[in-house]
């Protein structure tokens, strides 16, 4: 479709807003504070719409692996509007436990949670736990320091842990990845991330789109020419 | 016009940022949308039996022992702290299998484990966000200029001593008006040889050569 000289300029200049913010939403979730300043989380960065597309077809395809993941295909309809995905990983909770004994887990202490019996890896499981969840809470500062950036920055976010589970599904993470989460972000006029309809699977503006003027105007414009 | 003095400025000053710190912590972004932490203040009392508390684990766990001696210094200038708490049973339905039972059901069904520190076994999503509440109160005190540091050791002593009651998780955001920033090199807990001990009990291959031989 044809547009404009100064709105494709604008386009271009949109999505390197995306690419430099991303960046610097990254750098605020990396210094943010970890517990006891060891450092186990990473961030990875997908801006490219080809990588997002098949992260949100795998979160679909997870739906159907437990009855409680429904509002997956909802995520994923949300995702693929966002301009940029970054994926926050804890690399220490699967394999290295805070060695402190603090319980969370309920195992009482570090050593009994590495004798725990693992949570098989199978579909209907997205972090086969335990984990330690004292390491794991080092995602909740990343996350905090991505969003108060993003807000700063006037910049619409939204915080799945379906694509983080299916982003560890995929072979994305690094190999120890025990928990992930992913930050959807958006520079746009109408946050994708809020005002949210029911089955916004089937209804949302692409869907909208296809039926209403790839599909009726084409038909209208033959008829009536 | 009235004069007001720097002590009274900065004391009134501090409390107001507190309050700003548990709103922004109350409004933190969570999953769900639900918020259930609970959250306190507590006074010079309290924070002395915390640091009691735990400079009395000092056996068990030397990095309690360090806080403990740390809070002391720290009450006697202006300073105050945040404690954090939430319950440990899942309300998410998620089933995501974080904490190592198949199904939120089988998790709030499991026996609780009761512990000094705290609480389990307890939803990892319950975690994230009582621990963004603590990032967002952090994050505010920062834009505010106050000295800040979030201590998990407090807020276990906390849980431990009853201060905060009804929460299966804790964790604390300790904030100071101090003259110099308290929360970070503090190295004046320990002697330069006490230091070196430790150093070499704990790294004891640093000064040794390839082979092993220790170098006098």
């Amino acid at each position: 479709m044809s547009m404009e000289r100064s709105i494709k300029q604008f386009e271009t200049d949109r999505m390197d807003a995306v690419k430099i913010a991303a960046r610097l939403l990254l750098a605020s979730a990396t210094t943010a504070p970890r517990v006891g300043g060891v450092g186990e989380c990473t961030v990875h960065i997908l801006d490219d719409e080809c990588d997002i597309e098949d992260l949100c077809q795998k979160v679909e395809k997870m739906s159907n692996d437990n009855e409680k993941w429904g509002f997956f295909r909802r995520d994923a309809e949300m995702l693929r509007d966002a301009d940029s995905v970054l994926l926050i990983t804890s690399l220490r909770s699967k394999t290295d436990p805070a060695d402190i004994n603090c319980n969370m887990c309920g195992k009482l202490t570090c050593e009994y949670l590495r004798e725990a019996e693992e949570l098989p890896d199978e579909p209907g499981v997205a972090y086969p736990g335990p984990l330690c969840i004292f390491r794991a809470n080092n995602i909740a500062y990343a996350v905090d320091g991505m969003v108060s950036l993003a807000r700063n920055l006037g910049i619409d976010y939204g915080i799945f842990w379906s694509a983080g589970a299916a982003a560890m599904r995929m072979g994305l993470l690094p190999k120890n990845t025990g928990f992930a989460l992913a930050v959807g972000i958006s520079i746009t006029e109408k946050s994708p991330f809020r005002d949210i309809p029911l089955k916004y699977d089937e209804f949302n503006e692409k869907t909208m789109h296809d039926r209403i003027i790839r599909r009726l105007w084409p038909q209208f414009r033959s008829i009536y020419s | 016009m009235a004069i007001r003095e720097m002590e009274d400025l900065v004391q009134k000053g501090l409390e107001r940022a507190v309050e700003m710190m548990a709103l922004s912590a109350h409004n933190s972004i969570r999953f769900e949308g639900r918020n259930t932490i609970k959250m306190i203040t507590v006074g010079n009392e309290e924070m002395e039996s915390i640091a009691e508390f735990c400079f009395s684990l000092g056996d068990m766990s030397p990095l309690a022992a360090r806080d403990g001696r740390h809070l002391i210094e720290l009450i006697k200038e202006p300073c105050s702290l945040l404690i954090i708490g939430d319950k440990r049973r899942s309300y998410f339905n998620y089933d995501c299998g974080a904490c190592g039972y198949r199904t939120c059901a089988e998790l709030n069904r499991a026996e609780t484990t009761e512990s000094l520190t705290a609480h389990g076994p307890s939803c990892q999503f319950r975690n994230i966000n009582m621990n963004i509440a603590a990032s967002a109160a952090a994050s505010i005190a920062w834009r505010l200029g106050l000295h800040c540091r979030v201590f998990s050791t407090f807020g276990f002593a906390a849980l431990a001593l009853e201060i905060i009651e009804d929460v299966d998780l804790v964790v604390s955001v300790s904030v100071s008006a101090a003259k110099k920033d308290p929360y970070f090199d503090r190295h004046k807990f320990w002697t330069q040889e006490y230091w070196e001990e430790i150093f070499n009990k704990e790294f004891p291959t640093y000064n040794r050569g390839f082979i092993g031989a220790v170098e006098e």
